[in-house]
């Protein structure tokens, strides 16, 4: 088993970066470029909590080395299952990931949350954590192997992630501000 | 916002993404939505998505993952702490 964990801080309001997180990997993103679809399967706003809870499918393609690819197919797509839960009142996202492609054989869980900074106003808390254990039966030697490897890819990819995302976050700020001051003009012509 | 797994559904995906990003940015997070508004254009995207899903053979590996995500919506949809 392997553990993984990150913090970080973005200089954002909660309610930017909870709305900016849902374009998260669009165009905008120049880094996350193993994410090639994003499809949202299911989403439900319960009446009583004003919970927010949306299932998507998040669609990657990305090389494996050889060694590994003997183990796992020779396919690059992989699917990865997530489940967010916005709590809306305790200005809180949840964020639940698993992978779906080889999952008798890896198991990759990875946990997000997103909450608005204690010590600093107007920023937002962002932590990680995941835990990836190789299923596979075998030798301990090959387990190990593939779960260095993936707790790596792992890695690489959250810093892609985040520097990505900085970028969302960047541009979608700079969209809402000009769109804010179409809306304004135009009430002006009204 | 992003692309779909299947090239056919973008059209209707793109429709409700936007529909969606705009209820969530103008309503949701101000605490002024009673529904999701964006539902009917959710439907049309679903029909697409739903057959994709099944012509790919996704669809049971999803019910996998659902059942194994059952403790996160007992933990995560129950009010917290406030």
């Amino acid at each position: 088993m392997r553990l993984f964990s990150s913090n970080h801080e973005f200089a954002y309001s909660w309610d930017e970066v909870s709305t900016a997180n849902w374009r998260k990997y669009c165009p905008w993103n120049d880094k996350s470029t193993h994410v090639i679809a994003v499809d949202t399967l299911a989403r439900d706003l319960d009446a009583q909590t004003h919970i927010l809870r949306t299932e998507r499918l998040i669609t990657c393609k990305q090389a494996a080395p050889k060694w590994l690819k003997s183990f796992l197919g020779s396919s690059e797509v992989s699917y990865v299952y997530e489940v967010s839960y916005v709590d809306q009142k305790a200005k809180k996202v949840t964020m639940c990931s698993q992978n779906m492609t080889w999952s008798d054989l890896l198991s990759v869980q990875e946990k997000v949350v997103y909450t608005p900074s204690r010590g600093a106003p107007g920023k937002t808390t962002f932590e990680q954590s995941a835990k990836i254990i190789a299923l596979c039966g075998g030798w301990q030697k090959i387990k190990n192997g593939i779960e260095e490897f993936t707790v790596e890819r792992f890695r690489q990819n959250a810093v892609k992630g985040r520097e990505g995302f900085e970028r969302v976050l960047a541009i979608s700020r700079e969209v809402f501000a000009e769109q804010r001051e179409q809306a304004r003009k135009e009430k002006m012509v009204a | 916002m992003s692309a779909s797994l299947a090239p056919e559904c973008n059209e209707t995906k793109e429709r409700y993404d936007n529909c969606f990003l705009k209820w969530y940015s103008e309503k949701y997070i101000r605490g002024t939505a009673t529904n999701d508004e964006c539902e009917p254009l959710f439907k049309q995207y679903k029909t697409c998505l739903s057959k994709a899903l099944k012509e790919r053979g996704i669809d049971q590996m999803l019910e996998d993952a659902r059942a194994d995500n059952k403790e996160n919506d007992a933990e995560y949809m129950k009010l917290s702490a406030r």
